[in-house]
């Protein structure tokens, strides 16, 4: 069969994206940078860097605690940026959206303050064998606490989830489905309407790992009907430190505290403390106030040139990556999934992935390379690691071509 | 190709790195370390045959990169047949020269001189430094 090789056009809205990012303007090793590693942390355009800038420059305060003006401002700019989240996840009310360090932590949270409460001994918590550590280890860690039971759905030689299987195991014991929606490994985009729709029929919570998703699509947490959602916020265009999980309403008023503080607090005596509403139940201590502003501007970036725009324009450009490098001699991709966005992971017949990504480096083409703290998944594939390509929307079909150059010379100089 | 990349990638190293030497599971060790690299995920084990003050015997079995395999594979050539105190120092020596920019110690040691093309590139020290690091632990265990 002969590939489609042909480089999508760029639409209108992304012609000038390159120049919005400063950083794409730097040359690495003498050479223009072309950046491919998206999957670990997206570029930042110059708005978001500005709106750091321009907090610490003129509104600069603690928030929800003074009278004065800036305390009055930056309270305000915080919750707007809460407000712009929700919308663009079409939660129903922005209390919904909690403010977390990014998908880490928002795991976290949702493991001690949901289900640790609720998981008895000999219940389960479904996951898939594609899964971050971050959507693995806190379910370990809380399977120790409470005697409850960890298990893998699991994933075929293409890297497709296997659906049949994964909705026969959850049965009256599963209280929580944590899966992945696009794999930051191999980019496999998983079936999660069918997974949440089968949770649900079961009265089973579902929480969705959004973070390699919420920069490439639309997501309405209305229409996917999950419970929870996580993401990052350095991942899709905003700073580092922030990020945040959707909460359902009606889950968020039961749950604990994640950690004691200010500002989550009601009333505290000596004899005993009473918490606030959600969110702010959920945030204790002065948050990361430029992080969320930042994250703002962010999705204000994003919705400019529009998601669907982004998501139609990379979806070609991923196609036209995976192609050119199937034609790449010695080149192997690993996982061929049905649906991909974003990634796409490959080993070279005599060459290391560290190898790979040096040689690249010094061409100032920027990869990953390693197990993408997916352990499990490379060990399914019986491999130790992959040098993975991760674009996002400033990248063009001439990164791809020099990626394709450079490995090349992986070649030449590999076997 | 640029300076430090020929510089890395010097032939002997990819040379070694194809054809390593010591390169099994040696039977009838009497000290085995495995070491991980938890960035990337490269192990390296290192297998010795220690008898008194000598190690007869060392190999090693690795999942890693042409840098750590080259490397685990001069490691091994190197201390076979020395005496344990003086391997020992050699990698306390060769660690500290790949991680200080002004060590010289290794200028004129000719196949260990050949890991020297990681010093300009950060990341990848560790890779050289692994088995070294494996062989400390085998032997102090």
């Amino acid at each position: 069969m002969i590939e489609n090789l042909t480089p999508p056009a760029t639409p209108d809205a992304l012609k000038q994206a390159r120049d919005d990012f400063p950083i794409l303007s730097r040359t690495v090793n003498g050479k223009p940078l072309i950046y491919l590693d998206n999957a670990a942390s997206t570029q930042k355009p110059q708005s978001v860097i500005d709106a750091a800038n321009r907090y610490y420059s003129h509104e600069n305060a603690n928030i929800h605690r003074g009278v004065h003006l800036l305390s009055t401002e930056a309270t305000a700019a915080y919750e707007a940026a809460r407000k712009k989240l929700a919308q663009y996840l079409n939660a129903s009310d922005e209390s919904e959206i909690i403010f977390t360090r990014g998908a880490t932590e928002s795991v976290n949270l949702i493991a001690h303050s949901f289900l640790e409460p609720l998981i008895k001994p000999g219940e389960e918590i479904l996951i898939s064998h594609m899964e971050h550590h971050a959507n693995i280890v806190p379910w370990q860690l809380l399977a120790e606490r409470t005697g409850g039971r960890l298990r893998v759905a699991p994933i075929d030689d293409n890297g497709n989830l296997e659906l049949d299987a994964c909705l026969s195991m959850m049965g009256p014991k599963t209280k929580l489905v944590a899966i992945v929606h696009v794999s930051n490994a191999i980019g496999t985009v998983n079936p999660i309407e069918a997974i949440i729709a089968k949770a649900r029929e079961n009265g089973i919570a579902t929480l969705i790992d959004c973070a390699q998703s919420i920069q490439h699509m639309r997501l309405d947490v209305q229409s996917m009907g999950c419970d929870f959602a996580v993401f990052s916020g350095h991942k899709m265009f905003g700073p580092t430190g922030i990020g945040g999980l959707y909460g359902k309403r009606s889950l968020l008023k039961r749950m604990c505290p994640y950690q004691g503080g200010g500002d989550m607090i009601s009333h505290v005596t000596f004899d005993g403390t009473t918490f606030k509403e959600p969110p702010s139940r959920f945030e204790a201590g002065t948050p990361h106030i430029a992080g969320a502003i930042g994250l703002g501007v962010a999705l204000d970036y994003i919705e400019s040139i529009g998601i669907e725009t982004i998501r139609d324009y990379e979806s070609q450009l991923i196609e036209y990556a995976v192609n050119r490098l199937k034609s790449c001699q010695g080149v192997e991709i690993v996982g061929n999934p049905d649906h991909r966005s974003g990634a796409i992971s490959f080993i070279m017949e005599n060459a290391h992935p560290h190898d790979i990504g040096t040689i690249l480096d010094t061409d100032g083409i920027a990869i990953r390379t390693g197990h993408h703290c997916c352990e499990p998944l490379m060990n399914r594939f019986g491999i130790s690691a992959t040098a993975r390509a991760s674009i996002a929307l400033y990248n063009n079909s001439d990164d791809i071509d020099a990626l394709v150059d450079s490995l090349a010379k992986v070649r030449a100089l590999f076997g | 190709m640029c300076a430090d990349l020929q510089s890395l990638y010097r032939e002997t190293l990819i040379e070694q790195s194809r054809n390593p030497k010591n390169n099994y599971v040696l039977e009838g060790a009497n000290r085995r370390s495995e070491l991980k690299n938890p960035l990337c995920g490269d192990v390296v084990t290192i297998y010795l045959s220690v008898s008194g003050d000598r190690i007869d015997e060392a190999s090693f079995e690795a999942q890693c990169c042409s840098i750590c395999r080259a490397s685990a594979s001069m490691l091994t050539t190197r201390i076979s047949g020395s005496n344990r105190l003086s391997a020992i120092s050699l990698a306390e020596d060769l660690i500290a020269f790949l991680n200080e920019s002004d060590s010289v110690i290794f200028e004129n040691d000719d196949s260990l001189q050949a890991l020297s093309g990681v010093k300009a590139f950060a990341s990848r020290i560790r890779c050289a430094t692994l088995p070294w690091e494996a062989f400390q632990k085998a032997i102090s265990d």
